[in-house]
């Protein structure tokens, strides 16, 4: 090892090697503190700014679960977040987050991409009406105005929905109000929101001292889905780093379950922007929302969900599940 | 004619440029679909494109008669009272330094999420470069004429509608032109945060749908009506200002 103190001339006083000797000292704890062998990088694109929805892979990363894995893992949040599969599946990162609804337009579309993982496993999109509003029902909206966020499949839930209760897309007025869900509702802009997370814009609402009611997709006729799920370039599936990646966020998932508190306390230090009401109440909203074998892959609700894409006219054709959907080993 | 004959090599030499990138470098047509896909969107989804981009002209139109009202009034009235150009001047820069990007989402909220937010959008986007331009030409005009004006004691209404504003026609034709050019970025924004029809609209859409043809093919259509309103606007230009000369 290169110790500039030790190319010093022995005559020197000890007041002008002091520097170097601090520098030497310096090298040589930060070397120790680095792993004995260099860590694989891993560009990990979010699908929206960081919120509790990421505990998992905020805990991987602050908790050491990825470096133990030998990973270096850049968590990224994007501008736009239909851009993460696409930046994906042009090369510019390993790892996408993205919704299942997503992956069959992505699959119909022709992305090189395949789901490998899933990070939250039952549906967080809902309709949210205002608690004290005039909305007792679904079949109560005839004639309404319904907010959504651009996500490219929300008219296809509504829709879904509406029927369940006798009505159809025809019969409510659907505007996009983009990041605004909640504002839109609250000042009475729409009467409803379609794409609001039942563990955030419920909470969000709840704070603002207007509580909302949700209506759940997958209590009205829309197939069960995994909301949140890891995308892969097909050509990169034998990557070792992926298995050691889903691997890192079992784990960490596992210790968020057992230890929600300390979780906070990391997830909260790594982000002190984010230490508010807001999102400590959504941390335990979302708590149980969390694959626990984020691996694994249910092929049967990938089937089905695929089916219902068919039906709501949103894809053409189904293909084999094995096509897009693969649990990694 | 001749204009007509320029656009069109200028387009084919943009087709031509495009596919040599498809075919040279092979983008996946996510990232960049070729011309030829593009042109099968644009006829497929024809009554789609035309519907929403009849929605984001009629925005676009009437953001320009309300933008250019409002610039107009305003320059007249800085000129017309000098004590109001002190106070309005700092409304008028802010307008144009603010980013209607971010302000866009508050004006939806005010004006709701049909026409008006864009056509708000669109009014505010065009007012500065009319209201400024006719600002400036009321102020150049020649001394010459001053000096006639008060030999004849026009008063300050006259001196300013017989003899200031004819000489501002061609400042104001200036700001025109740039009013007209960047109109369509004021109803996009506005449709790009709250819409349920538009260009802006079809674009955020077909983008989060993966569908970038889709994309283009809006782009085309947003491009088109750029054009048309600005030949059009020449036009007119050449029809009831043909005075205005430009040196060759």
């Amino acid at each position: 090892m290169f110790h500039p103190s030790q190319t010093q001339p022995k005559d020197r006083s000890v007041k002008t090697r002091l520097p170097l000797l601090a520098l030497a000292f310096s090298l040589a704890l930060s070397l120790a503190g680095s792993p004995a062998f260099a860590a694989d990088k891993l560009k990990v694109l979010l699908d929206w700014f960081v919120n509790p929805d990421h505990a998992p892979l905020i805990v991987a990363r602050e908790g050491g679960f990825f470096e133990r894995a030998g990973l270096d893992v850049e968590l990224v949040a994007p501008a736009d977040p239909s851009a993460p599969p696409k930046l994906v599946a042009a090369g510019h990162a390993d790892i996408a987050i993205s919704y299942q609804p997503n992956l069959h337009l992505i699959v119909k579309e022709g992305l090189p991409l395949t789901r490998i993982g899933t990070l939250v496993e039952t549906p967080l999109n809902s309709l949210v009406v205002l608690a004290d509003g005039p909305i007792k029902s679904i079949a109560d909206l005839k004639g309404r105005k319904v907010g959504f966020s651009v996500g490219g499949f929300e008219d296809a839930l509504l829709g879904k929905m509406l029927e369940s209760a006798g009505l159809s897309l025809d019969d409510v007025t659907l505007i996009n109000v983009n990041f605004s869900l909640s504002p839109a509702l609250i000042t009475g802009q729409v009467d409803a929101v379609i794409g609001a997370f039942r563990n955030f814009e419920m909470t969000q609402l709840d704070i603002e001292k207007r509580p909302g009611m949700a209506f759940y997709p997958e209590e009205n006729g829309v197939p069960m889905y995994d909301e949140l799920i890891f995308l892969a370039r097909n050509s990169s599936l034998d990557d070792d780093r992926l298995k050691r990646f889903l691997a890192a966020v079992e784990m960490a998932t596992v210790y968020l379950t057992n230890n929600p508190k300390k979780a906070l306390t990391l997830f909260l230090k790594a982000h002190p922007d984010l230490d508010n009401e807001l999102n400590r109440r959504a941390w335990f909203d979302t708590l149980p929302r969390f694959a626990k074998r984020p691996a694994a892959l249910d092929a049967g609700r990938y089937e089905r969900f695929a089916a219902f894409m068919k039906e709501r006219g949103l894809i053409e054709k189904i293909v084999p599940v094995e096509t897009y959907a693969k649990a990694i080993r | 004619m001749t204009g007509l004959l320029r656009a069109g090599v200028w387009l084919l030499a943009i087709l031509v440029v495009w596919q040599a990138a498809v075919f040279l470098f092979e983008p996946p047509h996510y990232i960049l679909p070729g011309p030829g896909r593009v042109a099968h969107r644009l006829i497929a989804d024809y009554p789609l494109l035309l519907r929403h981009g009849r929605i984001t002209l009629t925005e676009i139109c009437l953001g320009l008669l309300l933008g250019t009202a409002l610039g107009m009034s305003t320059a007249l009235v800085m000129r017309l009272f000098p004590a109001a150009q002190q106070l309005i001047q700092p409304v008028l820069i802010v307008s144009q330094a603010l980013p209607v990007f971010a302000i866009a989402p508050l004006l939806v909220l005010w004006f709701g999420y049909g026409l008006g937010s864009k056509v708000a959008m669109t009014t505010l986007i065009i007012y500065f470069p009319v209201a400024s331009s006719l600002h400036d030409g009321l102020g150049r005009t020649e001394p010459g004429l001053i000096d006639l004006a008060r030999l004849w004691h026009a008063d300050r209404f006259q001196q300013i509608a017989l003899f200031r504003l004819p000489s501002a026609v061609p400042a104001l034709i200036s700001g025109m032109r740039v009013a007209v050019t960047v109109a369509p970025i004021g109803a996009v924004v506005g449709e790009w945060v709250g819409a349920s029809s538009g260009l802006g609209f079809l674009m955020l859409r077909a983008s989060s749908r993966f569908q970038t043809d889709q994309v283009f093919a809006s782009l085309f259509v947003l491009a088109v009506i750029g054009l048309v309103l600005r030949s059009g606007f020449d036009l007119a230009v050449s029809r009831y200002a043909a005075w205005v000369v430009e040196t060759p």
